[in-house]
């Protein structure tokens, strides 16, 4: 039966977040009675009566509380962030990879390589002939194809390694169009390397040993399946001559994180699914990249008040969008499992 | 690595202890300057758990209740040494330099 004593220093517990208290709170209640009790059942219950406590010793819950809260080392909070981020940096490297596709495809049709495909337009071919930079260009788009493979796949050293090297020609690129003063736009190209190039190359520290391994088939059926979903409405509104309406690279971005939360929002509203909180997690880490580079982009357009308008509802829509998963994103914590924070031993 | 969790691995590095018990321990261990209160000694326990430091030993029942005993792992006494060599080493030289700069040295 427990005491007045015990049941003071659980309510303090209840500080605690539940997968703690599940794991630990038995054991600190033990300690805690230890600390006060003698054995003399006299003075115990004197003791258990009259005694709680005290204020270093509640702080010192809650200075746990608070750190277990915030998501120190080990705990759920940062298991979800963990595996919401790899999920995102495999959602911008497919993004890499539907480009690199797009760019194969062009090279198969250009060369003619496929008799029923047709040709690109001339001015296309003319223009992407030629050239170490298209060369450097051809090579690192298909090599983004490699590396959204092999991490889908778990390689993840072989990926980092041939991320870190692919992001260099691009800046290269950049640097010479700065130094030679062709650069197209003010910071659109810059904000490009930095959010969708350097940014989830580090990012890609999250895929470390201990990381477990995504589930290699989704991600690789989306490379084909995103290609298809993205280039086949591109491609009609080019073909039925209203190319007038394809957003610029940072639109499209927020448009499909938009499409992904409406497509997302019934699981996470409905609470069904077990884990529906890291997709919403890892949407609204994606919806804050594209965000910040529509943000940013916004300055190409400073001379055309139409595609600043355009550009803004794009932002509000994708807004509305991610504010349908976000609460669900908030509650990833409490829907990931806990990773094992107690020794295996107790239970042999 | 804290001075709490050093003190913590130093007093399992003698056996296996209880959470209480290892209060006591490292009381004694810090001639009474580090007295650590129960919250901090399980954020302690759970972080050393975590990184593979430490695990249970065993549950005994006392005055009804189930007290969990903790051991050094491997890595935990691997870990204690290297911390413990640091120390030391930072000790030499500190007694050094104030062996260079005390009044006797000089006169």
């Amino acid at each position: 039966m427990s005491s007045d004593l015990e049941r003071r220093y659980r309510r303090v517990l209840r500080l605690l977040p539940g997968w703690y208290r599940e794991q630990w709170e038995q054991d600190m209640v033990a300690a805690f009675l230890d600390s006060w009790l003698t054995g003399d059942p006299a003075a115990d219950e004197y003791i258990s009566r009259a005694a709680g406590p005290g204020g270093a010793e509640v702080a010192s819950v809650a200075g746990l509380a608070v750190r277990l809260h915030l998501g120190g080392p080990g705990t759920p909070r940062r298991h979800a962030w963990a595996q919401a981020l790899r999920r995102a940096v495999l959602a911008v490297l497919l993004v890499h990879a539907v480009l690199g596709v797009d760019v194969l495809v062009f090279l198969v049709r250009s060369r003619r390589l496929v008799g029923w495909l047709p040709a690109p337009p001339a001015s296309l071919v003319t223009a992407a002939s030629g050239g170490a930079w298209v060369m450097a260009y051809y090579l690192v788009s298909v090599t983004w194809i490699v590396i959204f493979v092999t991490l889908a796949l778990g390689h993840y050293r072989t990926a980092q390694v041939l991320a870190a090297l692919a992001i260099v020609p691009n800046l290269a690129a950049l640097l010479q169009a700065q130094r030679t003063g062709i650069m197209p736009a003010p910071f659109g190209p810059w904000v490009f390397w930095v959010l969708i190039d350097l940014v989830p190359v580090l990012a890609m520290t999250a895929f470390h040993r201990d990381a477990p391994p995504a589930a290699p088939r989704p991600w690789l059926l989306a490379l084909p399946a995103g290609y298809v979903l993205v280039y086949g409405p591109l491609l009609a509104l080019q073909a039925t001559g209203n190319s007038a309406w394809l957003p610029d690279f940072s639109g499209l971005c927020c448009i499909l994180v938009s499409l992904a939360c409406l497509a997302h929002a019934p699981r996470a509203r409905s609470r069904q699914a077990a884990g529906t909180g890291l997709w919403s997690l890892t949407l609204v880490l994606l919806a804050a990249v594209a965000g910040a580079y529509r943000i940013v982009t916004l300055t190409d357009y400073l001379n055309d008040p139409h595609l600043i308008n355009v550009s803004l509802a794009e932002l509000l829509i994708m807004l509305t969008a991610v504010a349908l998963v976000a609460p669900d994103a908030a509650r990833a914590q409490a829907a990931t499992p806990a990773p094992p924070p107690y020794p295996q031993a107790m239970t042999a | 690595m804290t001075g709490q969790a050093f003190f913590v691995l130093t007093a399992l590095a003698a056996g296996p202890r209880h959470g209480y018990g290892i209060v006591g321990e490292v009381a004694e261990l810090s001639h009474g300057r580090v007295r650590l209160k129960i919250g901090g000694l399980y954020g302690v326990l759970e972080r050393l758990a975590a990184e593979g430091l430490i695990e249970a030993d065993r549950e005994e029942a006392h005055d009804g209740r189930l007290r969990r005993y903790y051991r050094l792992t491997r890595d935990g006494r691997g870990a204690l040494a290297e911390e413990a060599e640091l120390r030391a080493a930072t000790a030499r030289i500190v007694r050094a330099r104030l062996g260079r700069l005390s009044p006797e040295a000089a006169g």
